[in-house]
């Protein structure tokens, strides 16, 4: 088994789809970063210190908004100032969303930045996985590799479990390297030539669960990939799936839901709980029943049971149906 | 012995039996094998032959766990296929088919995947390459490879186990004249060092030079089995060509005697002759003189063509598929299509 794993690895890493995508990864890479390094500079302390006072005036104003949103919630709170406020999150306000670099136009606030380029990261891998994910199954069954692999090694569900672990490892290893190498060239580059922000314990703690998240999220698309490809016999299932997926659920039966009305429709996509799933929570709203929240963990049951049903359907086929 | 045609006494390798397998698919099903039935001996090399689309594929590829029968027995060196693979697999090397192989791997990094896989030691990748002679192309795409130098990395790689039973389906498709030679030569090597040789092949002069016994297959049932002499003899009609002087006449006398004689433009073909003595001395007692007295032996290609039932008609092109459907054996293991005949040990009268 070992041996078999071994030269899944090689294969794996020796596939020319798969050096493509890690240099396109790279690419995506270095363009990011030379375009931020390119559009920032280090912050003069007058700068610094004009950005505080505009951030603390607009800390005392959100306060204030605060404070009245507050009242407007309390029942005896004249009618024109609870229609201004009414189903608002007063925490929203709050003083504490004001951020200094907000201030600083042209400078590149790693605490400011970083989660979203966190996210750009985590859409990448998720698709890296995917097509990386399908493209090594589907190559290894219409190429005849598979076959020949099956004549050396008769056993189809451990020859099919070294090449999804092998796949999954990858992965796991890219995508963990691919965001600390990422995370850590923002935050030298913020160092350098930009504002390093308030880097408290609670911000590392979420960027690594957003970082978590976006490698999950980057082996379940692989895990998908790569069974959809199984059961399809072909990467190209897999890429057509996934295109038909976006094209016919996401915007046509999104544009019927609206048309007929349907409740929360956001229920019903996957794009609401990739979105629950890397922030948290993800707030819809529809007009029938108004705001709605997706959990992370609503997304997290959905992944699950998509794995469980998608991969688990995709061995068992294997096991039995013919190979050519 | 159990679903063999014949035997010598020598334990069977491969045993099939009542090997029965459809494909089922939107566009109706197809009827692949239909009870079929054979028996490799060790130590042989056996031929494995049949027009196109009668099932010799699907036999190997069932044996080999590929495709799943509907029904049927096989057994692989001792083993219940195909159930017990795993615990042969190491004894067994396969092609089926064309070689298929990821294009953009060189030939080299190919067996050198496979050998990992297999726990086979690396060095022996460059002897099995040495071997097929591609050792000066093995760095190259085999997306680069012609068909024949696809069909030489897929033998060295089933040469890289060193195996004992060898399942080769059209190994010389695809070779030069010089390849085929040496494909000839690699197996009767490794047949001579012990292994058995399952080969398919539609190059039936081939398969007559190397093979110590066929099957032939038609429409997914066994026509015949058996050692190639057995094969060629019992198809052996007894025929010889005379050439003589006034041949015409020479084929009456014949004809009276009570043997059938067919007559060509300068000579005459008598069959059911046992013994060619008896043309001699029957034409010499009328004063002929026979100038040449040849057996007309069969070939394993004649005997092939007339089994199947595949034989070219000018002007009429056969589909795939045309061919002599067996009826099914009474017994198991007995062909019931009739292709023995009776020893000629009596002169015609």
């Amino acid at each position: 088994m070992i041996n078999l794993v071994r030269a899944e690895l090689i294969r794996l890493v020796t596939r020319r789809f798969t050096l493509v995508m890690v240099a396109l990864l790279l690419g995506a890479f270095a363009v990011t970063l030379a375009t931020t390094a390119a559009s920032t500079e280090r912050p003069t302390a007058a700068e610094l210190a004009r950005a505080e006072q505009l951030a603390e005036a607009e800390r005392v104003s959100a306060r204030e908004v605060r404070d009245q949103c507050e009242q407007a919630q309390r029942p005896d709170a004249p009618r024109e100032l609870r229609a201004r406020f009414q189903g608002v999150d007063c925490q929203a306000f709050g003083p504490e969303t004001v951020r200094t670099e907000n201030f600083l136009p042209g400078v590149f606030s790693f605490t400011g930045s970083i989660r979203d380029l966190v996210m750009f990261l985590s859409a990448f891998l998720s698709l890296f996985g995917f097509l990386v994910g399908a493209s090594f199954v589907g190559a290894e069954l219409t190429s005849g590799g598979m076959t020949n692999l099956l004549l050396w090694r008769p056993r189809r569900l451990q020859v099919l479990s070294a090449k999804l672990g092998t796949l999954l490892a990858g992965v796991v290893g890219l995508a963990v390297a691919a965001t600390v190498l990422y995370v850590g060239a923002f935050w030298a580059l913020a160092e350098v030539a930009g504002l390093p922000g308030d880097q408290s314990a609670q911000l590392w703690r979420e960027l690594a669960l957003v970082c978590l998240r976006g490698v999950g999220l980057a082996v379940v698309a692989a895990s998908i990939g790569f069974a959809v490809a199984t059961a399809g016999r072909h990467t190209s299932t897999a890429v057509g799936l996934a295109a038909g997926y976006a094209v016919v659920w996401e915007i046509g039966a999104r544009i019927v839901m609206m048309i007929v009305g349907t409740r929360q429709p956001g229920r019903w996509m996957l794009s609401s709980y990739l979105a629950a799933w890397m922030n948290g929570r993800s707030d819809q709203w529809d007009d029938a029943t108004g705001s709605y929240t997706i959990h992370w963990w609503h997304a997290g049951l959905l992944f699950a049971v998509l794995l469980g049903v998608v991969v688990g359907g995709a061995f068992a086929q294997f096991r039995r149906r013919d190979l050519a | 012995m159990a679903g063999g045609a014949y035997c010598t006494g020598v334990t069977p390798v491969i045993e099939i039996h009542d090997l029965r397998k459809t494909f089922r698919g939107r566009r109706g099903s197809r009827r692949a094998l239909d009870g079929f039935d054979m028996v490799v001996e060790a130590g042989q090399v056996h031929g494995f032959l049949g027009p196109n689309g009668s099932g010799k594929t699907t036999t190997l590829r069932t044996l080999l766990g590929l495709v799943n029968a509907d029904a049927g027995r096989m057994t692989v060196l001792g083993q219940p296929a195909p159930a017990a693979l795993p615990a042969v697999a190491d004894r067994i090397g396969a092609i089926v088919e064309s070689p298929q192989f990821f294009g953009n791997f060189t030939g080299r990094h190919t067996l050198r995947l496979l050998a990992m896989a297999g726990g086979v030691p690396a060095a022996r990748v460059d002897e099995a390459l040495e071997l097929v002679g591609l050792r000066d192309r093995a760095g190259e795409r085999v997306r680069a490879y012609s068909l024949g130098m696809k069909q030489r990395l897929a033998v060295a790689s089933v040469l890289l186990k060193r195996p004992e039973l060898l399942i080769l389906d059209e190994p010389a498709n695809g070779l030069d004249p010089a390849g085929i030679r040496e494909m000839r030569e690699l197996v009767g090597r490794l047949a001579a060092d012990g292994a058995t040789v399952l080969v398919s092949s539609h190059i039936l002069a081939e398969i007559q030079q190397i093979c110590d016994s066929v099957t032939i297959i038609s429409r997914g049932r066994r026509v015949t089995s058996g050692p190639v002499d057995e094969v060629l003899a019992r198809h052996d009609k007894g025929e010889f060509r005379v050439r003589v002087a006034e041949h015409r006449r020479a084929a009456g006398l014949l004809s009276e005697a009570g043997v059938p004689v067919t007559v060509h433009d300068d000579h005459l073909v008598v069959s059911d002759i046992a013994d060619p003595a008896w043309i001699s001395q029957t034409l010499g007692r009328h004063g002929m003189w026979v100038s040449e007295l040849t057996p007309l032996t069969p070939d394993l290609e004649s005997v092939f063509l007339e089994l199947t039932g595949t034989t070219p008609t000018a002007g009429i092109p056969r589909q795939v598929g045309q061919s002599v459907q067996p009826e099914r054996a009474e017994e198991p293991g007995v062909p019931a299509i009739s292709v023995w005949a009776p020893p000629r040990d009596e002169e015609p009268a």
